[in-house]
């Protein structure tokens, strides 16, 4: 049941009605000003980009996220991501004529806006996509670059322990490798979006209407949902302590603001333009670029001008598997998402009754973990960047190789290779996925790592920037060390798959850590396996393991772990964790699968705030 | 839904008052400026109804707050403390022994972070421990103990309900944003120990409660 028609046109009305009072008692410059920036909301409402009818909240009447109405359904273009502002720029972008690689770009910027927790202009990601020109699957790498000045030691003590960050030398915020300036990596999202545009895009839209959306999310506010409030909370701290970010995501008492709440950003909108005006060189060159660079500094950093000026794209060659001849095409290092995910279907391949177990059975839940530890195993021993390490790719994603390591697998909880230890749960980033009238295809997953990144606000310009750095290991030994114009190890795995005649079956991707490619594992898997509709799949109950040797489950939501197989995977040998249910912790799935009669079927996960559009 | 519109109209009539005041309003902070429950005695559980309100001026200072479980509600606490007028000394890893002996009022701001009890490098487990000796030595030296939960229901879970108990167990007054107590937990500890508390409908809305809790 929507409620969301009538009580927006109240609250517009009260807006109008209390800015009416405003400008009537008062007319000096301040309170022209301060009107005219808030009398955004009722702007937006009545419509430059959505009517105040046509916006979908992803809570309900009692705040809580709705656990359906996330999926979409069409004959001609569909987009799903984390977030109903931008799947509604992407959809309007294909509906004016656009291709997919012009609606990702509208997506992107629009994610900057209205999800800015996790991913934005100071950031970076991967796409894979599918060219129908040229039927051809691509890499677009956009990774964030570590700083030439970086170096493996720069975190650490004389001790070798890692360093707090601090802005009082009493208050610590968080490691050094996580917050302030040196955990800043040199963002890629402008250049790769930018790629794209350049050697894809259509020329039905143009530059402004690709950004528009973008720009009027930002200029005329957008409705704070659970995910947005939760991300406040609990990144209260290093917001509280950047001016430029408590200025924009902190209420006026200085607290985070409340679900149902409206945020502009016009710094953002005016960056944006800067951007929709001057293209990359805009961003990595001259003034913004200069305010990138002193802001951080200002908090530790060491990102140069040079740094920016010498970032590039690099395009990559997917990686390639195959399960149950559906081709599964997914990301190279420096993530290592798409081999594991190869790998880890490669593994479960050697099973010829994964599609009757039953899913979330004991022995379903076992199988999966024991690919799942097997694949971090392999991970921790050869991943990092290629250009700066070489990773025995061909055979991680061999047939033979997980012949090998299916045949160590036993009825039993099993050890394989020792890891670096459990990662800290962040499940910050997000994904999406688009796909057009003539078939061209985009799987997106991009980040700025941790919520609202190093909480260092870029100040003017309303950006946050990244804290991917955190993603090299602390350990100088480490293949993933950093090092200057290194980028580190991802867990993204943005993929496409296809049928097993070589059409277009399905784009999908997940934020979430090391818990990305396990996920996108048994989403694929049930689709495939278990015939399941897309949202089918990605609503269905979860599980997590890796080198720790204890599954993570959820116990609730849809076709849940039960207390039953818990005690069965016990028996067998497993320590296991109840997670609850519908957790942000396993991820949060975007995808659009295509049917061999063509029509699309948009899903997202209600462990956030995604929507799927279609028509 | 009906919030939107209660938001929106606040926030009109602040931004009223913010153009008269002719002051340099934050232009980034529209409508949703305004805390929405600025009453603090907003009961949203049927347990909760039956509680005592905490009485005016039950808390003095000098005061200290602290975190059970190192989340980030620490930091919302110490603001909501700083706009309510009410001097607190802040110290997130306080032990037992380091409490001063003028202290009059501890302030737990409850909610568990993973991501928290590592910066501060322990677990949860000596989370717990200090927080045993924290409530204990309080009790000792005849300190009033306030517990926060202003987090809500993303504050709940397996980790953030371990701190929960002794804290809301140990506690003299308690102050709850209400989302997060759906279940009754916090509100069946502190109606079993007869503990006077005021349920909030959201984080703004501790505010008023905190300055009732000290007679501001």
């Amino acid at each position: 049941m929507r409620k969301t028609s009538s009580n927006r046109s109240i609250a517009k009305s009260a807006i109008a009605l209390g800015l009416a009072a405003a400008l009537t008692a008062c007319s000096s410059t301040a309170a022209s000003s301060a009107v005219a920036s808030s009398a955004a909301p009722s702007e937006a409402a009545s419509g430059a980009e959505a009517s105040e009818d046509e916006v979908w909240l992803p809570y309900d009447e009692n705040f809580e996220k709705k656990r359906d109405e996330r999926d979409a359904t069409g004959k001609t273009g569909a987009v799903a991501s984390c977030n109903w502002y931008a799947s509604k720029a992407g959809l309007d972008i294909l509906k004016e004529g656009g291709n997919a690689f012009d609606a990702a770009a509208a997506v992107a910027y629009t994610l900057g806006v209205a999800e800015p927790y996790f991913s934005g202009l100071g950031g970076g990601g991967f796409m894979t996509i599918y060219s129908a020109d040229e039927d051809k699957v691509s890499v677009i790498d956009f990774r964030e670059t570590a700083p030439a000045a970086a170096n493996a030691q720069m975190w650490l003590d004389e001790n070798g322990e890692m360093k707090q960050f601090s802005l009082d030398g009493t208050n610590n915020l968080g490691t050094m490798s996580s917050i302030g300036g040196l955990s800043v990596a040199v963002p890629g999202e402008v250049a790769g979006f930018e790629y794209l545009l350049e050697h894809y895009g259509s020329d039905a839209v143009t530059r402004q209407q690709i950004f528009q959306p973008a720009i009027d999310t930002a200029n005329n506010g957008f409705v704070v949902g659970v995910t947005f409030k939760e991300e406040l909370e609990s990144e209260y701290s290093g917001l509280a302590a950047n001016e430029t970010l408590s200025n924009i995501y902190l209420n006026e008492a200085g607290l985070p603001y409340e679900v149902g709440d409206v945020i502009t950003n016009p710094d953002l909108a005016k960056t944006l333009q800067l951007i929709a005006d001057g293209g990359k060189d805009a961003f990595y060159t001259g003034d913004m670029a200069q305010a990138m660079v002193d802001a951080v500094a200002d908090w530790g950093g060491n990102m140069t001008m040079e740094d920016l000026a010498n970032y590039e794209v690099k395009v990559r060659e997917p990686v390639v598997g195959h399960y149950k001849d559906y081709t599964i095409y997914s990301l190279p290092p420096a993530s290592s998402g798409g081999t594991h995910l190869v790998e880890i279907l490669n593994i479960l391949e050697n099973y010829d009754d994964m599609d009757t177990i039953g899913v979330n059975s004991a022995e379903y839940v076992h199988r999966f973990s024991e690919a799942f530890k097997i694949a971090f195993a392999d991970r921790a021993q050869y991943m990092a960047d290629t250009d700066f390490a070489e990773v025995p790719l061909a055979q991680l994603t061999s047939k033979e190789y997980a012949a090998e390591r299916y045949s160590e697998i036993t009825e039993k909880s099993g050890s394989y290779v020792a890891v670096e230890p459990e990662e800290l749960e962040h499940y910050a980033t997000t994904s999406f996925s688009v796909v057009d009238q003539w078939g061209n295809m985009v799987a997106c997953t991009k980040t700025i790592n941790y919520g609202f990144g190093s909480k260092v606000g870029v100040p003017g310009y309303g950006f946050i920037m990244n804290d991917e750095m955190d993603d090299f290991s602390a350990d100088p030994e480490s293949v993933n060390c950093a090092e200057g114009g290194k980028r580190p190890l991802s867990s993204m795995s943005p993929s496409i798959v296809l049928y097993p005649d070589g059409s277009p079956y399905m784009t999908i991707g997940s934020p979430g850590a090391t818990r990305i490619f396990p996920t996108i594992a048994q989403v694929i898997e049930r689709m495939i396996d278990y015939d399941m509709d897309i949202q089918d799949a990605i609503d269905c109950a979860r599980i997590y393991d890796n080198a720790s040797e204890n599954i993570c489950y959820e116990s609730g939501g849809v076709n849940p772990i039960t207390a039953e197989v818990a005690a069965e995977l016990q028996e067998r040998g497993h320590e296991v964790t109840d997670k609850g249910e519908w957790q942000l912790f396993f991820g949060g799935v975007q995808g659009i699968s295509i049917a061999q009669d063509g029509t699309l079927r948009g899903g997202a996960d209600p462990r956030r705030d995604g929507k799927a559009l279609a028509y | 839904m009906k919030k939107i519109a209660t938001i929106a109209m606040a926030g009109a009539l602040a931004l009223s008052l913010v153009a008269c005041g002719g002051s340099s309003a934050s232009s980034a902070a529209p409508a949703a400026s305004a805390p929405a429950a600025s009453t603090a005695s907003t009961a949203a559980s049927a347990a909760a109804t039956d509680l005592t309100e905490i009485s005016a001026g039950m808390c003095q200072t000098p005061a200290i707050l602290t975190s059970i479980g190192q989340s980030a509600d620490v930091d919302i606490a110490n603001t909501l403390c700083s706009k309510a007028g009410i001097e607190v000394t802040m110290n997130k890893n306080i032990t037992g022994d380091e409490l001063p002996d003028d202290c009059k009022t501890l302030i737990l701001a409850v909610g568990g972070s993973s991501k928290g009890l590592g910066a501060a490098g322990i677990d949860a487990d000596q989370e717990l421990a200090r927080t045993d000796a924290l409530i204990a030595a309080a009790k000792d030296k005849g300190i009033t103990i306030l517990a926060m939960h202003t987090g809500g229901s993303a504050r709940r879970g397996t980790l953030s309900d371990s701190f929960i108990n002794p804290a809301f167990e140990g506690c003299d007054a308690a102050i709850v944003v209400s989302e997060g107590d759906a279940d009754g937990l916090m509100s069946g500890i502190l109606a079993k120990n007869s503990t006077p508390a005021t349920y909030v409908e959201n984080t703004a809305g501790a505010l008023g409660a905190l300055q009732t809790a000290f007679g501001k």
